[in-house]
């Protein structure tokens, strides 16, 4: 009798575990993959929406709680560089873009417990108010060298990502490889030149 | 023992378990953000500290704005929330206890400002009221965000925000 308790409570115990822990990945390692790719960016138009499903609710609220809905802004997380690898402190990176067609925009880097990276640099962003109109680059990098705008992933060690903010959307804009930013991977600290 | 049973068992609560997580995360960070936003009771702004590194309210925070919250809370009744005018984009915005952003209205469409009652959903609206918002929970949270890239940008938008209202309306309302 009590060998068959034990064996119930075990299986209600391994059953909620597992079911915490394919929840907890589904979160995680959905974050990364839910949504639309566009060129190097992901995006999901069902965010902060009240049609979300269950599981876009659920990855929002982990790594972009009170997001706004697309029809006030529309965000793209990028976790990659332009060979597939994660984004890391030590590599530098150089992301180009032009004028979007949008009231403001802004790239924002995110260490990976999704805040902003450890750092007194004051350069965890750039938008559109400082930037010019036209075509733009930026470095990514944990110095700034002689770069005119520069995102710094100083103490962002490995898998950090950026987020690109669009808000006030014009009617037209069309989200593609050729009108969002693109990040190129430059070097890493003991790479070959 | 036949252990089958408790392996078809364990794999049950399993499903029912993910799907019972997956939907209440939304609710449960919401709850956790709501008490934080809610320092000094509901129903009252807290304009946030300049966001920073050390910023650890909200996940992914824009460093480029200046955010006022205020946890409404509908249980006394309505509450009334005024967005004071800002001289760049800002935008008031409402969100429910799954997350949901339900509600949000920006300079574009309320150029001299915003002034709303919200009321929980299905209930009756005040007489007199000019923009009532049905929220489809008893609690959620307001915000404002206000673009102000730099320090001085930050400072006056503080100025502004001391202007906006976030209170129930029986609080609101003379006692007879």
């Amino acid at each position: 009798m009590l060998r068959r308790v034990l064996a119930w409570m075990a299986a209600v115990l391994a059953g909620v575990a597992l079911g915490a822990a394919s929840a907890w990945g589904a979160m995680s390692i959905g974050g990364a993959s839910f949504g639309q790719e566009v060129g190097q960016w992901t995006t999901n138009r069902a965010t902060g929406s009240t049609a979300a499903d269950p599981y876009t609710r659920a990855i929002v609220a982990r790594v972009g709680l009170l997001a706004l809905s697309s029809r006030e802004a529309i965000y793209f997380n990028l976790d990659r560089d332009d060979r597939g690898e994660p984004l890391s402190e030590s590599c530098i990176y150089e992301l180009t873009g032009r004028e979007l067609d949008a009231r403001w925009w802004s790239v924002t880097l995110y260490a990976d417990d999704n805040y902003l990276a450890q750092n007194s640099d004051h350069a965890a962003s750039i938008d559109a108010s400082h930037i010019p109109s036209g075509r733009w680059s930026a470095r990514i990098a944990p110095v700034r060298g002689d770069a005119t705008y520069w995102l710094s992933s100083r103490e962002a060690r490995r898998n950090f990502s950026l987020t690109l903010r669009v808000y006030n959307p014009q009617r037209d804009f069309r989200p593609n490889e050729e009108t969002l930013p693109q990040l190129t991977r430059i070097s890493c600290a003991g790479e070959a030149a | 023992m036949n252990i089958g049973k408790y392996i078809w068992a364990a794999l049950a609560i399993a499903v029912i378990s993910h799907f019972a997580f997956i939907h209440a995360a939304p609710r449960v960070m919401m709850n956790v953000a709501i008490k934080r936003v809610s320092g000094a009771g509901a129903n009252q702004w807290q304009f946030a500290d300049r966001v920073t590194p050390l910023s650890r309210q909200i996940v992914r925070p824009s460093p480029d704005f200046a955010y006022s919250a205020c946890s409404y809370d509908l249980s006394d009744g309505p509450v009334v929330i005024t967005a004071t005018p800002w001289n760049a984009y800002w935008s008031l915005s409402l969100y429910a206890d799954n997350s949901d952003n339900f509600f949000v209205i920006d300079d574009r469409e309320a150029r001299y400002g915003a002034e709303i009652t919200v009321v929980r959903a299905g209930r009756p609206h005040p007489e007199g009221a000019s923009m009532v918002v049905e929220s489809p929970s008893g609690r959620g949270i307001a915000l404002i965000r206000r673009l102000a890239p730099d320090l001085g940008n930050y400072n006056a938008a503080a100025q502004v925000a001391r202007e906006d209202v976030c209170a129930s309306v029986a609080s609101l309302t003379p006692a007879s």
